[in-house]
């Protein structure tokens, strides 16, 4: 534990003994320290470089189930005790709750491989200036008049989480990212794509994959030409893959299903899609972008399938929908009382993604983009912002004002495949998808 | 807060700096959720620190700190210089500040309810009202499944300084209360939601009227059970005032920031001056309407607010700029430079946007809009929407829309998008109207910033958009 550490686990517990003193019946109380560098490209230039540090509490009290929550940055000790206090006044000012169990008891951890890596905190303003430039000078080589924009930026955190259970964890991680969007504009065309890299780690972070995949998903987006309307086989690419399985995670949250909100009520146990669907939340992935060994309230984290052979077999659970519903935190809690996913895992299919594209003789592949159903009736109306034609197996031109239209299940009993092959960011997997006879609607 | 930020402008002059600003801010907020009947989740927060941004040659440095302690202040102006100092030699597009005239002033703006004058017990009772109010809409056969009230609000002090001498004390506040009601007909679910946002305080609570916020909100979501999914393809829209006021501020107005104008991202660069609109179209931003969610007083640079023209009568005749911008395009800051809080920079951003109504003689009554119209769509109950100013493509999403068939209003559909080029739009609107309403209070994300706007309109007609519906007429 580092002293960072000991430092903000020792004020947890002291906020916790206090909230208790007050009148807590139940509490934790998270705490910690972050600070972030960020050198910002504009114009094909450097732009800003930024930086911040931070400290920041928050308290959650609970009184017959009601709950008070404060947060407040900084260490001033007054502020703190203060923010404490009037977390407790405020749990007792709440609705009493009685679905409101208990808070989780300590638990064995799994220790969590490589989410803090000594390179990335260890980087200089200048050093991340130099991979800033490195992104332009890579992508100013493969096309000289390119228009760039992004950022590269870290983040190091600390941090503690102390409960009146019992619960007394530490967490250190840290964040790179590189992001460039890069512009061509020639004879009145357009061509724009937005490319990044994520990583736990400095060596997961590749700055030249960026500058290439910007550079020519650019190009590629040039000659875009307006569409039809009618019902085709939409191909999602991988980034818009992972945007549409990522919002039907989220829809699993236990919280929305027993308040009655979600497109997925009364669906728990039935088949939602095509069997070739398999969707495993994994929040132990080392090196994993969302991973970590606990969640918001110290549930420790688990592999957890969703979405078996097209069945929903599991809902998110946090400590309040699982007590709720007379079973165990699954360990997607958040601290401020909500739901999350962690990594996306989807299960690979047995064909490459090129193989199902080629058997496309009229379609739309969607390399990016967000398909965000209604989270009540699961109604989707979505841009197709970055999508390309597919005639006889071949993206034949980028498409502009088109829509795609449709209901979530729609979409999930139509999808016929899940590619063999897959974009991996860290502890994320992303395969490409297709979907057959999905309505598109165009401007031509 | 005003003797660190003075202090720690000297230390920045005292390190040559061409310019520096900096930003001591104490933000306090409480929220109360209710939910299903029940105060679900009662909140609080408190949020201080300090932000130093200095030119140095021709680079920026910003470093912040969450503390009003005068070392972390001056830990924030030796990072901050730092920084600049780190990219300097790389910089391609030198930094440059427009001369503002030095400001010394106080400006506050206090909200007829003082933060912590109303007792918590009082702003629970109210959501609980509004939510009983919302459920007792539920008729025959359809029922509500989750309902949920929420109120927050936010007191703000910030004092300003920079090295060209302005110090601004401000002060004041902004409320919101939404509500978001779930139906049910046994088979499937929709949603109605409401949102009402003030530069004030809890009297946000004491005008919101139950009739007119959560029932409308509940029989929104009840009305949309018997609504059918909308067709897809491409037809004549009318747009209601709330998607007006997206289309203007999605579609128009970030292509305006001067920016991304700057940057050559927007599609707008080197169209000042060109005719890009119908002539009935004028936008104006305007940080200095009453009240209104947007509004400030002085913007995040000291400049102050103002009425900003971006289209007069169809014809592109001014961008939105900050210090920065301004110099850059040797023209005037239009007070557009807002930061969220300490912890950022400021950057150019909206206010309250609008596309002014047509006059009397000219303004296209409603029914009008839809004589003439075969078939086409009414688009209402804006929610949200998003653009690329790249490519000049938007999408805008409506809760709520009706079919034009013959000319009349017909069968209700839900939950529909739009998508379609900015400049296109612009040029295919045939009809404004001669009605007004701006109640589009919320956060725009630009950078990982979020600011509080407020965006509207009139009616207005316009041939040709792309629907993303379910289905083939």
């Amino acid at each position: 534990m580092t002293v960072d550490e000991t430092f903000y686990l020792d004020l947890a517990q002291q906020c916790v003994q206090r909230a208790v003193a007050a009148g807590a019946e139940w509490c934790d109380v998270q705490a910690g320290t972050a600070r972030d560098i960020t050198v910002t490209i504009e114009k094909t230039g450097i732009k800003n470089a930024d930086a911040g540090r931070g400290e920041a509490i928050a308290i959650r009290a609970y009184v017959g189930g009601g709950m008070g929550y404060a947060s407040v940055t900084g260490r001033e000790r007054p502020t703190i005790d203060d923010a404490v206090d009037r977390a407790v006044a405020l749990a007792k000012e709440a609705t009493p709750d009685p679905d409101f169990r208990r808070l989780p008891d300590p638990q064995p951890q799994a220790e969590v491989e490589g989410i803090f890596d000594d390179a990335v905190a260890g980087l200089r303003v200048e050093q991340v200036v130099r991979m800033a430039v490195a992104n332009i000078e890579a992508a100013r080589a493969l096309e000289p008049d390119v228009n760039l924009s992004g950022s590269v930026s870290l983040a190091v955190g600390h941090g503690a989480l102390a409960s009146s259970t019992g619960v007394a964890l530490t967490q250190r991680t840290t964040d790179i990212s590189a992001s460039l969007a890069a512009l061509l504009r020639c004879n009145g065309d357009t061509g724009y794509f937005y490319e990044f890299d994520f990583g736990r780690n400095l060596a997961d972070c590749s700055l030249e994959d960026v500058s290439v995949g910007a550079v020519e998903g650019a190009r590629r987006f040039l000659g875009a030409r307006r569409i039809g309307s009618g019902r085709r086989t939409l191909v999602l690419g991988p980034l818009a893959a992972y945007g549409f399985l990522g919002q039907l995670l989220a829809s699993a949250s236990a919280e929305s299903v027993q308040r009655g909100r979600s497109f997925l009520c009364g669906k728990e146990g039935e088949a939602i899609a095509d069997v070739c669907l398999t969707v495993v939340d994994d929040g132990l992935v080392p090196r994993g972008l969302r991973s970590g060994a606990h969640d918001g309230e110290g549930t420790a984290r688990r592999p957890l399938t969703v979405i078996e052979e097209g069945r929903l077999v599991s809902l998110l659970h946090n400590s309040y929908t699982a007590g709720k519903a007379g079973t165990e935190s699954t360990g997607h809690g958040t601290h401020a009382g909500g739901i999350g996913p962690t990594n996306l895992r989807p299960l690979l299919g047995t064909r490459a993604a090129a193989d199902l594209l080629a058997e496309v003789d009229d379609g739309i592949y969607l390399e990016s983009g967000e398909i965000r159903p209604d989270p009540a009736s699961g109604d989707i109306s979505a841009s197709i912002d970055f999508g390309f034609l597919i005639e006889n197996g071949e993206r034949v031109h980028p498409v502009e004002s088109a829509m795609l239209g449709g209901n979530v299940f729609d979409l999930l009993e139509r999808l016929d495949a899940v590619s063999s092959d897959a974009r991996e960011e860290p502890g994320i997997l992303m395969p490409t998808l297709r979907i057959h006879d999905v309505q598109i609607a165009g401007s031509e | 807060m005003d003797e660190l930020a003075a202090h720690l402008c000297d230390v920045a002059k005292r390190h040559g700096v061409d310019f520096a600003d900096v930003r001591v801010v104490q933000r306090d907020g409480e929220s109360v959720l209710v939910q299903d009947g029940r105060a679900d989740k009662l909140a609080t927060s408190a949020d201080r620190g300090v932000g130093v941004r200095v030119l140095v040659g021709k680079a920026w440095g910003f470093a912040s700190a969450d503390s009003l302690q005068r070392d972390r202040g001056e830990q924030c102006v030796d990072d901050a210089i730092a920084l600049a100092k780190a990219s300097e030699a790389v910089v391609t597009d030198p930094a440059r500040m427009a001369a503002a005239e030095p400001v010394e002033t106080e400006s506050r703006s206090d909200p007829d309810v003082m933060p912590g004058e109303m007792p918590i017990k009082e702003k629970i009772d109210r959501l609980l009202e509004y939510e009983r109010a919302g459920r007792g809409a539920a008729d025959n056969g359809h029922q509500i499944v989750n309902s949920i009230v929420s109120y927050a609000e936010a007191w703000h002090q910030e004092t300003l300084a920079n090295t060209a001498g302005t110090r601004i004390q401000s002060s004041g506040s902004r409320a919101v209360v939404t509500t978001l009601f779930v139906a049910t007909d046994g088979s499937i679910l929709q949603r109605g939601t409401e949102h009402r946002g003030i530069v004030g305080g809890a009297e946000l609570l004491r005008q919101t009227d139950p009739d007119a916020f959560s029932v409308r909100a509940a029989r929104k979501a009840l009305a949309a059970l018997d609504a059918k999914p909308a067709p897809a393809g491409r037809f004549t829209v009318v747009f209601h005032p709330s998607i007006t006021g997206l289309l203007v501020h999605e579609a128009l107005g970030h292509n305006a920031e001067g920016d991304a104008v700057w940057a050559g991202e927007s599609i707008l660069e080197g169209r000042l001056g060109d005719t890009i609109a119908s002539p009935a179209v004028s936008v104006y931003d305007d940080s200095t309407l009453p009240g209104r969610f947007g509004s400030f007083a002085y913007d995040s640079e000291g400049t102050p607010g103002r009425r900003r023209p971006i289209i007069e009568e169809g014809r592109l005749v001014a961008f939105l700029h900050s210090l920065e911008t301004a110099a850059k395009f040797d023209t005037e800051p239009t007070g557009s430079a807002r930061a969220e809080s300490y912890d950022c920079r400021p950057i150019v951003r909206m206010s309250n946007t609008f596309l002014e109504p047509a006059g009397a003689d000219s303004g296209v009554p409603l029914a009008e809009m839809f004589r003439g119209v075969e078939r086409g769509i009414y688009l209402e109950d804006g929610h949200w929407g998003y653009v690329f100013v790249q490519k000049g493509q938007f999408i805008c999403h409506a809760g709520q829309a009706h079919m034009i068939e013959h000319g009349e209003v017909g069968e209700p559909l839900r939950d529909v998008s739009i998508s379609s080029l900015t400049l296109d739009t612009l040029q295919n609107i045939d009809a404004v109207g001669d009605d007004f309403e701006m109640e589009m209070p919320g956060m725009c994300g630009k950078e990982g910033q979020s600011a509080p706007i407020d965006c509207g309109g009139p009616h207005v007609r316009v041939q040709d958009v792309v629907v993303g519906g379910q289905h083939t007429l």
